[in-house]
Formats: C-alpha cells, sequence, structure tokens
C-alpha cells in the first residue's frame, strides 16, 4: 500500500473511520483543535454531535455502545476536558461499556510544568481504564487507536483513553496502515478454548438438578447470547432471572423467566435463589446488590458460573464448576448436553411468590384506585403503547427501579441504565447516543427530577441535533432512593433530600423542546400519547406521589430471602 | 502467608502505576518489590514480596492478570523459591582491631566481602535470604552501622511449574 502523509490530526480521523466509527460525541478545546480542524474534512464520513458537557459525551458514547454493541467514541480536550469524562469512563468499567476516548493534551515540551489546562490524564484515567495509552509523536497514532477499539471491544468490554498531545497532532508523518498487529500482550488476553471436561460437568448438575436456576447478566447481551439462552432454557426447561443489565435479553413475557434479581429485584427470583439446588450463572458478577449478605447466598446450590473475566470467577462466591469463556459458545456446548425437561413444580414456586408480590405491591402501584400518581403506572402504561419495542433508558434512583421493574421488553438491548457506579444524571447523555445507534427505535428516557438536573445541559444538544428522544420526568421532588432509606434505616430524619425544581417543561421549551406536564391521573395516558406521537424530542413531566418506597427490597446486610414486601 | 508474585510485562510506562494500583485497591502492602528487564529484551520482571491470605492471592493474580501489559503473572512461596537479596553495610570503625573483627565476623557466611575501606568506614556487600542479611546487619551493630541498603528479593522456581497461577479457581 502507498504511503500516505498527513498530519496526526488526520491520522486521528482516518484511523476512526477504519475503525468503522460512526458517531463521536465531542466537546472542542485548546489542545484538540488540530483534530477538530481534521474532522472539518470529515463531516461527511462521521457524525459529530457537541454534548454540553464532556461528561455527557461519554454517557453518549455509553448509550450509543449499549443500543448498538458498536464501540462508542468520544473527544475531549486536555485538562478539565478530560477530567470531565471521568464519571463516564467509571461508570463504562463498572459496567463493560466499550468506549474509546480521544483526549487532547499539551504539547510534549511543557508536559509536566503544570502547562495551561494540563491534566495528568494517565495518572487520573489508570484506575478508571482497560487501558490508556499517551501519544507524543504523530507516527504512532493509527497503531494506538486500532489498538484501542481492539481492547475496548475484546474479551470484557471497557473504556479505553488515547491521549494525544497537541504536537503529535500537528506533526506530518508517512502512513501505511491503519490497522495493528497483536502484539504479546494482546495476544496473552484472547481467550483459551473452553474446558469442554467443565461443560459436561456443568450439564450433569443441571440436568439432576431438582431445582436449577439460571441468573443471567450483561454477558449474554454483549456476547449476544439471547438465542442460545433461549435454547437452553427451553430445553431444560429452566427458570431465569436477570440482573439489571441482562434486561431485555429475551422478550419479559417468556414463560420461563422469573424476573429481576437483586435489591430491588422481584420477590420470588431473590428469595428462590435460596431454594435452588443448582445455580448456572451466566454473563453476571455476582454484585452486592444480587447477592445480599453473601454468607447466606444460595446456600443450598452448586453454583456454574460463566464468564469471559476468568477474574470474576470465585471472586465473590464460590463456584464448583467455574467456566471462563465466551457466554455464546459456551451455552452452545452445553444445550447440546441438556436433556429435556420442564420442572414444573419448581417454577410453580416462581409463580405463587409473583401472586404474593404481585397483591402486596404490583396490584396497588400499577393500578391504583385513587391518588396520586404512582411511578409504576406510568411505567406500565409506557410499556403497554410501545408494545415493549421501546428503548428504555433509565437515570438512576426510585424511577430506576420502577422502570426496571415494570418495562416490559421485546427485542434485547431495550434497558440502558448505570447499574455498577449508578451514575445520576446518565440517562439524559446516554438516551442521546442510543438514539443515534438506533434512529429506528422509539428511545424513552425515564428520569427522576433529581438525576434530570445534574446532565439537564444535555437538553441542548438534543434541541440542536434535533433528536426525537422523549423524556419522562417522574418527578416526586425529592431525592426519592436516599429518602427511602432515610426512611426505613434513618429513623426518617430526611436530610437533604427535599428539592425545590424548576417549571421543567419552561426549561424544555427553553431550550425549543416540546413538553407538558401531567398532575391528573385522567390525563396521563392521553399526554403520553401525544409525547409518542410527537415528531421531535419531547418532554413529559409527570408529578408522582412524593413519598412512595421501592418495594420489594432486600435491605442492605439482608439475606435475599429476607427480602421485604412492605 | 508470605507469598512471591512474580509478574512478566511489556516494559512500558505506566505498568507499575497499574501494578500499584490493584494492591491499593485491595489495601495489600508491599514488602519488597524489584524490576528490572530481562533477557529478552522490552519484558519486565517485576518481583513481587507480600503478606496475604491464599484466598486473596489467587484474586490478585487474576486482576493483575487483567492489565494489558502483563504477559503472564503467578504466585509462589518461599519453598518453591531459590532467592536472594543483596545488602550494602557501610559499617564505620575505630581501630584496626576493629576491622579485623569484621572482616572475621562476615567471613563466617559465604557471599559476603568487604568491596571498599578507608580511614573511618568499611562498606560490606552480602546477599543471602533476608533472614541472613538481618542476621549479618544485627552482629554489625556494635561497631556502628552508618547505612544500610538492601534491594528487593529476587527469585527463581526451583521446579518449572508454581503453585498459584491464574486459573478459573
Amino acid at each position: 500500500m502507498a504511503k500516505k502523509k498527513m498530519t496526526g490530526a488526520q491520522a486521528v480521523m482516518e484511523s476512526l473511520l477504519h475503525a468503522g466509527t460512526e458517531v463521536i460525541f465531542g466537546y472542542p478545546g485548546g489542545a484538540i483543535m488540530p483534530i477538530y480542524d481534521a474532522l472539518y474534512d470529515y463531516k461527511d464520513k462521521i457524525r459529530h454531535i457537541l454534548v454540553r458537557h464532556e461528561q455527557g459525551a461519554a454517557h453518549a458514547a455509553e448509550g450509543f455502545a449499549r443500543a448498538t454493541g458498536k464501540v462508542g467514541v468520544c473527544m475531549a480536550t486536555s485538562g478539565p476536558g478530560a477530567t470531565n469524562l471521568v464519571t463516564g469512563v467509571t461508570d463504562a468499567i463498572m459496567d463493560s461499556v466499550p468506549l474509546v476516548c480521544i483526549t487532547g493534551q499539551v504539547s510534549s515540551s511543557v508536559i509536566g510544568t503544570d502547562a495551561f489546562q494540563e491534566a495528568d490524564v494517565l495518572g487520573i484515567m489508570t484506575p478508571i481504564t482497560k487501558w490508556c495509552h499517551q501519544a507524543t509523536k504523530a507516527a504512532e497514532i493509527p497503531e494506538v487507536i486500532a489498538k484501542a477499539f481492539h481492547i475496548a471491544s475484546s474479551g470484557r468490554p471497557g473504556p479505553v483513553v488515547v491521549d494525544i498531545t497537541k504536537d503529535a497532532q500537528f506533526a506530518m508523518s508517512e502512513y501505511e496502515t491503519f490497522s495493528f498487529e497483536m502484539d504479546e500482550s494482546t495476544r496473552s488476553k484472547l481467550p483459551k478454548p473452553l474446558d469442554l471436561d467443565k461443560i459436561k460437568k456443568a450439564a450433569e448438575l443441571l440436568n439432576s438438578a431438582k431445582h436449577p436456576y439460571i441468573l443471567i447478566g450483561h454477558g449474554i447481551l454483549i456476547s449476544k447470547a439471547e438465542k442460545e439462552l433461549k435454547e437452553l432454557v427451553e430445553k431444560g426447561g429452566f427458570p431465569f432471572a436477570s440482573t439489571i443489565h441482562g434486561l431485555s435479553a429475551l422478550p419479559s413475557d417468556h414463560p420461563l423467566y422469573v424476573g429481576m434479581l437483586g435489591m430491588h429485584g422481584n420477590y420470588g427470583s431473590n428469595r428462590l435463589t435460596n431454594w435452588a439446588d443448582v445455580i448456572l450463572a451466566v454473563g453476571m458478577r455476582f454484585d452486592d446488590r444480587v447477592t445480599g449478605r453473601v454468607k447466606d447466598y444460595a446456600p443450598s446450590a452448586k453454583i456454574i458460573h460463566i464468564d469471559i473475566d476468568i477474574a470474576e470467577l470465585n471472586k465473590i462466591i464460590k463456584s464448583e464448576v467455574s467456566i471462563h469463556g465466551d457466554a455464546k459458545e459456551a451455552l452452545k456446548k452445553l444445550i447440546a448436553l441438556i436433556n429435556k425437561n420442564t420442572h414444573k413444580e419448581w417454577i410453580e414456586h416462581f409463580r405463587e411468590a409473583d401472586k404474593k408480590e404481585n397483591e402486596k405491591v404490583g396490584e396497588l402501584e400499577l393500578y391504583p384506585k385513587g391518588g396520586e400518581i404512582r411511578m409504576a403506572e406510568v411505567i406500565r402504561m409506557v410499556a403497554e403503547k410501545t408494545k415493549g419495542k421501546a428503548i428504555i433508558v433509565a437515570d438512576v434512583g426510585q424511577h430506576q427501579m420502577t422502570a426496571a421493574r415494570y418495562s416490559k421488553f421485546k427485542d434485547s438491548n431495550s434497558f440502558i441504565s448505570s447499574g455498577g457506579l449508578g451514575t445520576m444524571g446518565f440517562a439524559l447523555p446516554a438516551a442521546v447516543g442510543a438514539k443515534l445507534g438506533k434512529m429506528e427505535k422509539q428511545v424513552i428516557a425515564v428520569i427522576g427530577d433529581g438525576s434530570f438536573q445534574m446532565n439537564i445541559q444535555e437538553l441542548g444538544t438534543i434541541s440542536q441535533e434535533k433528536l426525537p428522544v422523549k423524556i419522562i420526568i417522574l418527578n416526586n421532588e425529592f431525592l426519592g432512593m436516599v429518602r427511602q432509606w432515610q426512611s426505613l434505616f434513618f429513623a426518617k430524619r430526611y436530610s437533604f433530600v427535599d428539592l425545590q425544581n424548576p417549571d421543567f417543561v419552561a426549561v424544555a421549551k427553553g431550550f425549543y423542546i416540546d413538553g407538558e406536564k401531567v398532575e391528573q391521573r385522567e390525563n396521563l395516558s392521553k399526554a403520553l400519547d401525544r409525547m409518542i406521537k410527537s415528531e421531535g424530542p419531547y418532554l413529559l413531566e409527570v408529578k408522582v406521589l412524593k413519598e412512595e418506597n421501592v418495594f420489594p427490597m432486600v435491605p442492605t446486610g439482608a439475606s435475599v430471602d429476607e427480602i421485604r414486601l412492605e | 502467608m508470605k507469598y512471591t508474585l512474580t509478574i512478566f510485562t511489556e516494559n512500558k510506562p505506566g505498568v507499575l502505576y497499574r501494578i500499584a494500583d490493584v494492591f491499593l485497591r485491595r489495601k495489600i502492602n508491599v514488602e519488597s518489590l524489584t524490576v528490572s528487564e530481562i533477557e529478552s529484551k522490552g519484558i519486565s520482571r517485576f518481583t513481587v514480596v507480600q503478606n496475604m491470605e491464599e484466598e486473596m492471592v489467587k484474586k490478585v493474580i487474576k486482576q493483575l492478570n487483567k492489565i494489558i501489559e502483563v504477559v503472564r503473572v503467578y504466585a509462589s512461596t518461599d519453598e518453591e523459591l531459590y532467592f536472594n537479596e543483596i545488602a550494602l553495610i557501610k559499617v564505620g570503625y575505630k581501630t584496626k582491631g576493629d576491622i579485623a573483627t569484621i572482616y572475621n565476623l562476615i567471613l563466617e557466611e559465604r557471599g559476603n566481602r568487604v568491596v571498599f575501606v578507608n580511614d573511618i568506614s568499611v562498606i560490606i556487600r552480602s546477599y543471602g535470604t533476608e533472614k541472613e542479611i538481618q542476621k549479618l546487619v544485627e552482629k554489625l551493630k556494635p561497631f556502628g552501622i552508618k547505612d544500610v541498603a538492601i534491594s528487593g528479593r529476587t527469585a527463581v522456581l526451583i521446579h518449572d511449574t508454581p503453585s498459584i497461577e491464574v486459573s478459573t479457581d
């Protein structure tokens, strides 16, 4: 191939194109100006979304990655630009989201001298990235960016930061290729072949189980193992539950689906964990929100754990059979060895638990007879009206748990939220990214009044890009989840959880975004219809019951079978 | 329990930081750390001595293995290793008689040697295990130790396979 002569900044563009980048979420500034100058000539090939704050760029890139399974790309300048990415990058490493973040850096001649807008980006990013690298020479850019994409998307995905000094962006160099060849270390990270003896052992355990139980996580979606999961559970007649990030892997109405795990998951799915005699956990990491008190987690179960990240095996929960590998590959092998079964009686226990949960909780909040609007009924109506085909992007708090519990999904990758880090302010920018990744889908952000105000500025991005993102604010004028804890565990001492909110509809209108506010139940359905039918972005503020608690709940430090319904 | 972690990495900036960060997050103190490039170019060998439970060692080496630049990592107990440290000990003296005593004293063990003498001090080079070096230091204390520099541990496996490697366990 003929050598091409260009600047480092142009090489960044060529490298991004080579890696298949369609959208960049970013914000320009001094130390990244050469790259933005190069971007000017690539406007017809790569779409750039000008966010209003770099945190928004990182979350938008996450939303894009989560909706599409592709690598999300964001760009920021040195110093404050880079440090503003930090929360989003941390969120991405917690939730295994592939990101490539390109940050400008001051010129190599002044690095380390406290130059204007200089921050120790490698120092800051190292603990929160899968990999990071500072490029100080134009010639290294293509290889570094190609390697960044490889690392971000392979194995257990995660964020990668490439910091590029301004002089490297300006410098001319000659380039032959925009790919990279794996070196010893990247090769050493490739997964080893599956241990088939362990697959066999897993199948034997599952086949002989009386109460087999399958727990699925984000790994199913990342490895695109939905079909294999369906085959496995249907063949073995296994009930399966999902972590918050495994939601939508299979349709919510799948007859073997028994609910969400975790602190605010379902009653049966949590409680019956401790009845199971064999648990197969795939692509999930036994987060403390899922396990409750570890000592009393699944005491009667032999555990089979499949994960692409070997460090997750036996990290929290001791497993009988630990399988290191890709979920899709492992399930494929496993299906063949599974005996047909139905486990009818066992599944009946879950249905009885559902009944109980529905009586104590669901019925009352999904179909309230009177009083103020409940969060749950809003989510129920959204699910009904969109027939479960929308992508729900939830922020963090009570509304998130309600959205996770009551949304109904038809398609995979339809629930996007910040699980591991629990980042308030996630949903609005993440919805921007999700929409850009899946223009054909309805994208609905469900946000609390507190969370909304953490990245409210991204309304500007939505407006400028004319992105038809639908925003539902479930407004209880409280930091509801904190208030719930204060109510349950801190003697109702409501310490700084009261919010005096702006007029959200007026704020939206200030950004030229249409919207309305609903306070009465009889107006809710029509308002949701208007929102869904609207062509552009739309903000619907729903005034909900001020003090309501999310149940079921596994209190911190309690065992999953101590889950409370009230 | 004392474990020696051997970590082979690409010799690139930032690797030491990533390794240290794994220890920091788990609040594991480092007893000794030695790093140098091995015979094959571009690869560094880290030898880290730490006190922790076996359970934790297994988890820590898996975390270390996630670092992109890490090529291989394993852990071993003292029984599996031949290991040494090097010490440089500067001792003051007053009389010619002192010097003679010091010479006799250090020659009791192989591996000790006087490498420098002037009017007021001698410098002794010693190698051995941490215990052996500590013993020598104790013996020399009465003469007045001016400075002691002890390297971190270097170690090789006695047999070819370490007992604790990255695994699904």
